[in-house]
């Protein structure tokens, strides 16, 4: 074969084409990335005893609260950080990050909505947030969080009305100390992890949600975590409680500016939900994920953890597509009898990208089920774990889990891995765990691409129905912007 | 973790460094226990924070009782005689608490042709010694080498086809508690094809810490038929580990089974070392009283084109615990590669326990992987079917269990094995002969 002949066989390889469109669609840029020009209030780097002083004045916060944090500092002192997870990144010094920042408008504290500064709305309303309550999607509550402080929470009034509390947990301090003091670190003990006894420490602000007895919540609520300023970690803590026989749906998204280095994000969620409750806690996390030659992104290190009394369901459903480090396990303990742990989550890792995530479900009542599905994708260099763990204690008798966890593999050279810890003590206990991994189909490429579908289109088509099973748990609104959100990040990997 | 055990085990190994290196081989053999000695006491004891050994406890090592190096011992050929497989018609070597037994062995002068079989120590080059277990070296793996006494080498030639199976018979026998390390190198050349048993057991009385490594290395298109049997009394302890390199288009096919020892760990790491291989590790364990078994199984696909299977069942009843660890490892060129692993276990009491972690760690994108554990009693409805016929509740529990179990076994290739594990299998279910008998002769049908 002459060279011409060679070349023009190589030119006619069917999916050049579609090559070409994917090396577009990974240059997308991160579309939340922009900075805002904000004046703010940020504390120099560094944590000390000083630092939490500081957080815990800047809040006008109670005695008990401030050595409630000091105590969680000198645990945290002693602690070591984990290093099981299958995660690689260089190590974390506390001492460079700053702990609080709070754009300086929040200084004098707004009274309404009307009271905020104008950029910081604009900067929502790029992020495609309906602050205002006259741009909301019907009937949706936000709260949100930007870089250390909550700037507004909307639809308080009408909340008000039903009973439901729904405010920044600085404020909560204040308004209801009883239900702070009897819940927080109620699930989540100061001591739990390394980050979560750091996010005791340093927490600056989060949502405080309190769902009365028999009521269902009138209205979805939702939290939107922004981290503006460069060199500061986000410590937000939220704490759900939902009373006898109550209903809540709530959800959370987050995003960040694109930098170069490497930001901390470490929360704590903790969700009470008593007798006969139900909470539903769903997540669209997309924090910046570093470039392509993957520098920058968030660390995400996430505690979330929620006690399911008699009768109750917790639900978490997640959509992770952003943070360069992901470490995140939300979990259920399903301490009454017949309660209901759910855990659906989709995974997606391009570039550089690191996740380690999955659940926790600890079964301890009699009757208590769950369902774990899992469905992580990795393409570019990426890594993607799901790991998990199912426990049936001895007297979870009749308990009953199904754990269906699959990857997808998009370019050679990235990983997926499964770690299931399975664990049982109760021969009435049924658990059933399975996992897949596979690529792509060549032939529902084939198919699609047959069809006039092309491959960057069809590709996306596939792992949106790869993920069925998971966005169906997700409110509308939020399912849409997750089927739109794996488009970008992953749309053409294939090669 | 006092230090005496670690101090009495590597005196263990070091007294064996002191053998004169008569040839080359055995100066190498003696650099390497001392390395392994070295490492040994370098490595930290395993706690409930170490993941290898995270649900396994050693406190039954931690007195240190079980690391004086087990005495020679000799039994007659009355005492072997329950050990014996019928029909097997196998070539038997002797090892009684880690000592080659010439004595009771079959005649080493009068092997099949293409077989040869010599003491590490006689060997005129080292081969493939410790190749594999080395690149996966443990703890235990260490202490055996440091203290290798009778390691035997078993080699089959290049297109040799021995039909004649080899039973390695590991008897457990000292009566008071002591280590005994058992090591086994097994090279099959390629082309070749051939059959190796290892069968523990133990005679009455015996405390034995049994330590062993077997290292298979199946050559180029060569075949091999594995059975490893654990069998000893409950008051034994056995830590080991099978390391295997399967080779291009080479089969490997491995059937575990455990049923004895208080605490029972093996570690089964099977590589491929060359495209288009194919392994199948198969297993049942059956603990009960208190007795604790853990499998942790790793397979390394490094290379693309390989298959791999993997089937572990379990009845755990009384107070006994299970832990299964079963890693597939897809390495970054090993494309188009097709891995499974399932797990399935029963648990028949309240007091028993398990826990399981079938892993996957992938870094090729080609590939087609699954696992599957379970976890649950008998089922309902089968139970209820067999009740509806007229069976007992007792009886159909045993028939069930014994199905469970039995589909595995009946998928051995070698009809004598088949054979000898059937009763020995039903004898743990059922108590009343006549059930014993019924399940016995119905599986033969």
């Amino acid at each position: 074969m002459s060279q011409e002949n060679a070349q023009s066989v190589l030119n006619a390889e069917p999916l050049s084409d579609a090559d070409q469109q994917i090396d577009d669609a990974i240059n997308k840029e991160y579309s939340a990335g922009f900075v805002s020009n904000i004046e703010s209030d940020t504390l120099e780097a560094g944590l000390s005893e000083d630092v939490i002083r500081f957080i815990s004045g800047k809040k006008n916060e109670p005695e008990w609260m401030l050595e409630w944090r000091l105590k969680a500092y000198h645990q945290w002192l002693e602690m070591e950080e984990p290093e099981w997870a299958h995660v690689d990144y260089p190590k974390i010094d506390f001492n460079e990050i700053s702990y609080y920042s709070a754009p300086k408008s929040m200084a004098d504290g707004p009274k309404s909505l009307d009271e905020v500064d104008p950029d910081l709305i604009a900067t929502y309303n790029k992020l495609g947030i309906p602050l205002h309550e006259q741009q909301m999607l019907a009937g949706v509550a936000v709260d949100a969080v930007f870089d250390s402080v909550s700037v507004a929470t909307t639809f308080r009034e009408n909340l008000k009305e039903a009973g439901v509390i729904f405010c920044p947990i600085s404020e909560a301090v204040h308004e209801y100390p009883d239900l702070v003091k009897k819940y927080l670190a109620s699930v989540v003990p100061v001591k739990d992890n390394y980050y979560a006894a750091l996010n005791c420490a340093v927490f600056s602000d989060g949502s405080f949600v309190y769902i009365p007895k028999g009521v269902k919540c009138p209205m979805e609520l939702s939290t939107y975590f922004r981290i503006n300023e460069a060199k500061t970690g986000q410590f937000e803590r939220t704490l759900i409680i939902a009373e006898e026989g109550s209903e809540v749906s709530y959800l959370e998204g987050c995003t960040a500016p694109m930098r170069d280095e490497n930001q901390l994000h470490a929360a704590v969620v903790e969700l009470v939900c008593l007798d006969g409750a139900k909470i539903k806690y769903s997540t669209v996390q997309n924090w910046y994920p570093g470039d392509a030659e993957g520098k920058g992104g968030i660390y995400n290190f996430v505690t979330k953890r929620g006690i399911a009394h008699t009768n109750s369901r917790i639900s978490w459903t997640q959509v992770e597509t952003g943070s360069a480090v992901t470490w995140k396990y939300p979990s259920c303990v399903l301490k009454g009898d017949n309660s209901v742990g759910e855990f659906y989550s989709v995974a997606l890792t391009n570039n550089y990208q690191q996740a380690d995530t999955g659940t926790k479900m600890i079964h301890i009542g009699k009757n208590t089920r769950s369902t774990i599905i899992s469905k992580g994708i990795s393409a570019g260099k990426s890594s993607n774990a799901y790991r998990g763990l199912v426990r049936f204690n001895a007297g979870a008798d009749g308990a009953r889990n199904f754990t269906q966890c699959d990857s997808l593999l998009i370019g050679s050279e990235c990983a997926a891995h499964t770690f299931p810890y399975i664990e049982s003590k109760n021969p009435k206990a049924i658990i059933e765990h399975e996992a897949t991994t596979s690529k792509v189909s060549e032939d529902q490429l084939y198919l699609c691409q047959q069809r006039g579908i092309d491959a960057e289109k069809a590709v996306s088509m596939i792992v949106n129905g790869f993920c069925k099973d998971v966005f169906k748990e997700l409110p509308m609104e939020f399912a849409v912007e997750a089927g739109k959100l794996l488009e970008v990040s992953l749309e053409g990997s294939v090669g | 973790m006092t230090s005496t055990p670690l101090h009495a085990a590597i005196a263990a190994g070091s007294t064996l460094n002191s053998r004169t290196a008569t040839s080359h081989a055995t100066t190498k053999i003696a650099d390497m226990q001392n390395a392994a000695a070295h490492a040994w006491a370098q490595t930290p004891w395993p706690t409930r924070t170490t993941e290898a050994w995270k649900y396994t406890p050693l406190k039954a090592l931690e007195k240190g009782e079980h690391f004086t190096p087990a005495a020679k011992n000799t039994l007659t050929s009355d005492a072997l005689k329950p050990f014996e497989i019928n029909r097997l018609e196998a070539l038997t070597l002797v090892f009684i608490d880690g000592h080659f037994c010439a004595e009771q062995s079959d005649d080493l002068t009068q092997l099949p042709t293409g077989m040869t079989i010599e003491h590490l120590s006689d060997a005129s080059d080292l081969g493939q010694f410790n190749k594999a277990a080395g690149e996966h070296a443990t703890l235990f793996g260490e202490l055996n080498t440091a203290s290798i006494d009778a390691a035997l080498v078993i080699s089959v030639a290049k297109n040799a086809q021995v039909i004649q199976p080899v039973r390695v018979l590991n008897i457990a026998s000292a009566n008071k508690p002591c280590l005994a390390n058992a090591r086994i190198l097994w090279q099959q050349a390629p082309h070749s094809k051939a059959t190796l048993v290892e069968h523990f057991v133990s005679t009455q009385g015996s405390h034995t810490f049994t330590n062993s490594i077997t290292e298979l290395f199946v050559g180029e298109n060569a075949e091999c038929e594995h059975y490893r049997l654990h069998l000893e009394d409950e008051a034994n302890l056995h830590i080991g580990g099978v390391y295997s390199h399967v080779h291009k288009h080479a089969r490997l096919n491995s059937f575990y089974l455990a049923m004895g020892a208080n605490l029972q760990r093996v570690d089964v790491v099977t590589q491929f070392e060359g495209e288009g291989a194919e392994a199948v590790n198969n297993g049942v364990y059956l603990p009960r009283n208190k007795q604790l078994v853990d499998f942790h199984t790793c397979i390394e696909h490094k290379v693309p084109h390989c298959n791999s299977h993997e089937t572990f069942r379990g009845i755990i009843g009384d107070s006994a615990r299970a832990v299964f660890n079963g890693r597939i490892h897809i390495h970054k060129d090993a494309q188009k590669t097709l891995a499974e692993l399932s797990n399935k276990n029963l648990l028949t009491s309240n007091k028993a326990e398990v826990n399981t972690k079938p892993e996957l760690e992938i870094y090729a994108d080609d590939v087609r992987c699954a696992h599957g554990a379970t976890i649950a009693e008998l089922d309902a409805l089968a139970m209820h079917y067999l009740r509806t016929r007229g069976i007992g509740q007792a009886e159909a529990q045993v028939m069930l269990s014994f199905g469970f179990i039995n589909e595995l076994i009946e998928q051995l290739n070698n009809a004598a094995i088949v054979e000898y594990l059937r009763p020995v299998i039903a004898q743990r279910f059922a108590n009343k002969s006549e059930l014993l008998d019924s399940l016995t002769n119905n599986a033969l049908i």
